[in-house]
Formats: C-alpha cells, sequence, structure tokens
C-alpha cells in the first residue's frame, strides 16, 4: 500500500539565520528561573514574556501586516516555535491566541472582528482561550448544551463550559455554542467570540492533581454579547471548530513538551554514559527525529492548502506516547531519588505527574485512534 | 515524484511480482545492480530516493530476495552502514504491506455478525500500527533526502542511519504482533501471505544492527553533543 509520503519541508528565506537570530534574543530574554518550568512550557504562563516577544515579532507571524502581523511564511513561524519549546520558553500566556485563535478569526471572522482582536494578538497582550468541553460533552462533543439566542439586542448566552485552559488568564473565548434551539448533536451550533469581562460570566478554578491552576469551569448567566460576537456563519460552528483542531494537533508541541527532560537526561549521562543509559538516550533520539520528520511534513502539508487531519492524529498519538514514555524510562533506568533537588529528578517528577494529560488535551488517545482508524477505511 | 521514477517504479512493480514466484532471475534480467551506477559509466545515474522507492516495492512484493545487495553491487564494496539504510526502505515496504493486509482482512472477514474492522478494540489496534508504519517510512524517506543531499556519504549521515534502523527495528514487534493478533488463525497458516512479510521483518531487525548496537551508537553520538547541542546539530542536520 501506498506509503506515508514525507511532504518537503521548504521554508522561503534564510532559515538558519532566523534560527540564529532568535536563538540570540532568548539568551538575552528568556527568563532564568525553576527548570520545571521549561518542560510543559506551552502551559507556563508568563506575560512580559509574550509582550516582548510579541514587540520582537514572533507571535501573529503570519498575519497580514495590517492587523500587526509579520506576513511571514507558516513554517518560518514553525521553525520559530519549535526553537521557542525546544528552549523551554514559557509561550503559554499567547500559545491558544496565536496558534489558532488568531488564525481562525482571519479565516472566519468579520472586518471588525479582525480590527479588533488580531492587533493585540500579535503583540502578545490579547490571549484567548477555547470554550469546547462542557460538563455532559467533553470527547462527545457535538453533545454542546451552552445555548445563545439571538435577540433584539444581541445574543444571550447561558450555560456551562469546563477544563478550560487559561480561562481566568485570557481576556477572550472563543466558545462553541447551540444557537439553533432544538438543534441536534452537530447541527445548529455556532461560534462566539466573548469578552470574558462581560457581566454574567463567572470563572472558578479547578486544581489539577499536580497543584497546579490552569484549567477553570466558566459559568454563562443570561450573558449579553453584541450580534458581532458571532464568528463564520451561524449554524456551521462545527465546521470551523474541526479545521481549528488541524492546527492544534500536528505542531511541534506534541513531542517537544518534555525536551528539557530529554537535554537534562543527557547532560547528567556525561560524555562517557552508562551502557543502559546511552541506549536509552540513543531510542529517545531516534523516536524524536522520527517525530520531527512527521511534523514537519505535516506542517508543510498544511501550509500548502491541503488538510492532512490523519497525518495530524498520527503526529498527536506517536507524539503524545513518546512525551508519556520518556519520564517512565529514564525513572526505571537512571539511579535518582523522587525528591532529589538537582535538574533531572525535578523534571521527571513533574513530568511523570504532568504527563497523563498529554493524551486527554487536544482530543484523548481514543478518539485520535479513531479518526486514524476511519481514514484506514475501517469505520 | 518525478516521473523517471514513476517508470523506475512501475518496472520494479512488475519485475517482483514475477520475482515472488521466480526468484531472483527477472530482478537481475531487469538490470537493478545498474541503479546506482552513474549514467556515464552505463548506469541508471540513480539516486538514493530511486532506490528507497525500488527497496520499498521489493520489501512489500519480494522482501525475501536480495534485491538490496544486487543495487549496492554498483557501488562496488557498499559499506554496511548503507546496507542498514537499504533494510529500513525494505522494512517500511513489508511492514506497509501488513497493513494492507490487515485491512483487507478485517475488511472481510466477519464475526458476530458484522466485519472485524467494525469493533472499535480492532480499529484501535489497527491504529496503533499504523502509526508505527507511517513513522518507519517517514524516518525512511528522511533518510534518504539525507543521503542524497551528501551524495550517499554514510559517514555523514550516521546519525540519521542509526535513528532510521532503531526506529525501524522498533517498529518491528508492534507491526508484526499486531497484524498477525488480527489475523487470527489464518495468518499463521503456510497458506495465506502474512508470514511472507513478518518473518522478513523479524529476520532483518536483526540484521545490520539490532536495537541494541544501534541505540548505543546513537546514545554515545548525542552523549558526546550534549543536551544543547543535541536540539543544535538535529537542526543544522536539515
Amino acid at each position: 500500500m501506498q506509503g506515508f509520503a514525507l511532504f518537503p519541508f521548504d521554508p522561503p528565506g534564510d532559515v538558519a539565520a532566523l534560527r540564529a537570530d532568535l536563538r540570540a534574543w532568548l539568551a538575552d530574554h528568556q527568563p532564568q528561573g525553576r527548570i520545571v518550568g521549561r518542560s510543559n512550557c506551552w502551559a507556563n504562563f508568563n506575560p512580559d514574556f509574550s509582550r516582548a516577544l510579541g514587540a520582537a515579532g514572533y507571535i501573529g507571524m503570519t498575519l497580514p501586516r495590517r492587523y500587526g502581523g509579520g506576513e511571514r511564511h507558516p513554517l518560518e513561524r514553525y521553525v520559530v516555535i519549535e526553537e521557542l519549546l525546544a528552549a523551554g520558553a514559557p509561550v503559554g500566556a499567547h500559545w491558544i491566541a496565536d496558534r489558532q485563535t488568531g488564525p481562525l478569526i482571519l479565516r472566519y471572522g468579520s472586518e471588525e472582528q479582525r480590527e479588533r482582536y488580531l492587533p493585540g494578538i500579535a503583540r502578545g497582550e490579547v490571549y484567548a482561550c477555547i470554550g469546547l468541553s462542557e460538563p455532559g460533552a467533553g470527547s462527545d462533543l457535538a453533545s454542546v448544551r451552552t445555548s445563545a439566542r439571538h435577540t433584539a439586542e444581541g445574543w444571550r448566552i447561558n450555560g456551562q463550559k469546563i477544563w478550560t485552559t487559561g480561562a481566568h488568564l485570557s481576556h477572550i473565548m472563543l466558545a462553541l455554542v447551540r444557537t439553533e434551539e432544538g438543534s441536534e448533536r452537530n447541527a445548529g451550533l455556532s461560534q462566539l467570540l466573548i469578552d470574558l469581562d462581560t457581566p454574567g460570566v463567572t470563572i472558578r478554578p479547578i486544581i489539577d492533581m499536580a497543584g497546579n491552576h490552569d484549567f477553570n469551569e466558566v459559568f454563562f448567566d443570561d450573558v449579553l454579547v453584541p450580534h458581532g460576537a458571532l464568528v463564520g456563519e451561524r449554524g456551521q460552528g462545527w465546521r470551523q471548530v474541526t479545521a481549528e483542531l488541524g492546527l492544534e494537533r500536528s505542531g511541534p508541541e506534541r513531542y517537544l513538551s518534555s525536551h528539557a527532560l530529554l537535554e537534562a537526561l543527557v547532560d547528567a549521562a556525561g560524555s562517557e554514559p552508562d551502557p543502559a543509559v546511552a541506549r536509552l538516550i540513543g531510542e529517545l533520539t531516534a523516536e524524536m527525529w522520527t517525530l520531527r520528520q512527521l511534523s514537519m511534513s505535516t506542517a508543510a502539508k498544511l501550509a500548502a492548502g491541503e488538510d492532512p487531519m490523519v497525518e495530524a492524529s498520527v503526529v498527536k498519538e506517536l507524539g503524545n506516547a513518546f512525551e508519556q514514555d520518556m519520564p517512565r524510562r529514564v525513572q526505571a533506568v537512571v539511579d535518582c531519588g523522587w525528591d532529589d533537588p538537582d535538574d533531572l529528578a525535578r523534571l521527571l517528577r513533574t513530568l511523570l505527574i504532568a504527563s497523563p494529560s498529554f493524551s486527554l488535551r487536544g482530543g484523548t488517545r481514543e478518539v485520535i485512534r479513531g479518526i486514524i482508524a476511519r481514514g484506514l477505511g475501517l469505520r | 515524484m518525478s516521473a523517471a521514477r514513476d517508470m523506475l517504479c512501475d518496472t520494479a512493480r512488475a519485475v517482483f511480482a514475477e520475482a515472488a514466484g521466480a526468484g531472483m532471475a527477472p530482478v537481475e534480467q531487469a538490470g537493478f545492480d545498474l541503479l546506482l551506477v552513474a549514467e556515464s559509466e552505463g548506469g541508471f545515474g540513480g539516486d538514493w530516493g530511486d532506490v528507497h522507492a525500488v527497496l520499498r516495492l521489493a520489501g512489500e512484493l519480494a522482501p525475501d530476495l536480495p534485491v538490496a545487495e544486487l543495487i549496492l553491487s554498483g557501488l562496488g564494496e557498499a559499506p554496511e552502514a548503507l546496507h542498514a539504510a537499504a533494510a529500513v526502505s525494505l522494512m517500511a515496504g513489508s511492514m506497509g504491506q501488513a497493513l494492507a493486509l490487515s485491512i483487507e482482512h478485517v475488511n472481510t472477514r466477519q464475526q458476530f455478525g458484522r466485519p472485524l474492522g467494525k469493533f472499535q478494540a480492532v480499529q484501535q489496534s489497527l491504529a496503533v500500527m499504523a502509526c508505527e508504519v507511517a513513522a518507519v517510512d517517514a524516518a525512511a524517506a528522511a533518510l534518504a533526502a539525507r543521503l542524497d543531499a551528501t551524495g550517499l556519504d554514510a559517514e555523514a549521515c550516521d546519525f540519521e542511519i542509526a535513528a532510521a534502523k532503531l526506529r525501524a527495528n522498533r517498529a518491528v514487534g508492534v507491526v508484526t504482533a499486531i497484524a498477525h493478533q488480527v489475523h487470527g488463525a489464518i495468518g499463521f497458516t503456510r497458506e495465506y501471505d502474512l508470514h511472507r512479510v513478518t518473518i522478513p521483518l523479524m529476520r532483518r531487525r536483526s540484521q545490520h544492527g539490532n536495537d541494541a548496537l544501534w541505540a548505543a551508537r546513537l546514545g554515545r553520538q548525542v552523549a558526546a553533543l550534549g543536551g544543547r547541542g543535541l536540539w543544535e546539530a538535529l537542526t543544522a542536520r536539515a
């Protein structure tokens, strides 16, 4: 059967110079602080860093200049984000706005929405969260019940979102809501862009098992937003969200979240490593190198205007498995105490506890495998 | 893919289909020993991208035959590492065939009143297998690009050869196990074609460097680079 064809990753311009400039910029601007902040770094909020990164032109890179963007090629942006992730830079504050909300507003949004939100996103000042999951709708997204009623004054929203990452630090939420009364499943859904300081919005923290406050419950109690909050076409929310998920699944964050641990392992091993540690480093490196090829190829396909839904799911599935496997295998081979104070032990502890979430966020492992199976012609 | 490579693949497909029953004679007659020989010396003047495409088909259709050895004989004394690189392409082809046979089987075979492929447990297994096959395909294609970029300099490609052969080796266990599991008893018979690809896959995991050999070699190389040096080397190599 036809194999996975590698799509050539060929960004325009001088890629080596792009990397070198960014590395020099990071040497001056990346906060030094706790090593554990370098792992899972796209969950690490740092608005000061985001603003500086935006001012340097590294956010909203692909947006048109008239909205504050850089009009750069999507693969130049890919190079920049893989460098930021490999360095463990704290990109969490602007991550979702830069990766998907900005591009989605550009693609489906009104002129008014573009002018209002995109410049702030590109400056690293406006942060977004994604309102998809609800108490009765997680993996089964078509069960969304939060409603928005069309009235003379605007849209009236009632309902609840849950597991909303970064809602408490975000300015806007792109929410999937039911706009057509009595509609079922994936029909009758629309996307609304909601300013989170609107009266009637209540955000409550959910503390995760690591003790961190990343996700939230968000309640909408008769929240009134203007008619202009509708993004794209009324009733087409499902199609728009599905397109958004393609952007979400194949990026380098699916295999580079734990890169700080691999670096720490290599540094701890020294130039004359123990044979078992050397073999582990070799196996992890082979997997990472392969994942990078898959991710770059999928990014190139996306940049060429194709919709590589199955390839994106393959990257996510293999990337999640790699990132969950790595801390477990390091723990099995390296002699290091649970409470040791050194970098390797700290990263190991942090990632062992954080990694169960990797195959839950952005589509569970089971959902992703289902998408791949459909691509194989099995469903 | 170029028109020349398309034609090469059409020829290779026909030759390997015949060779699957007749042995090496059709392959030798087709002149695959000239694939890597320069045009100025009367050869085909192919690159490793061509070798990869041909060997992937060999791995699919005639995985038992010494096609890689024949092609590499065109280089005179080819370094051992190029034999390992060739094995990755063969393994990618054999794994693709194992996946194709598995999909066909589960979509045809009925149990409990429906095709096996309608059961989620079977779908999830095959999704895992498909990911492994995609990974080996990507590794083989990326290695081919690197070999061509360096003019088949095996030493300049030591990193990629080690990474690709190791990744292919590690996929063998998962791919052969799932292919046989979803086939049930029929896949374990001599009559059915699955063993024609799974046994060569098991053999190739040991040939031209098993997991331990390449993992140790790659691991020592990376340790010498240091943590940050790994990322710098990876991005400098493309």
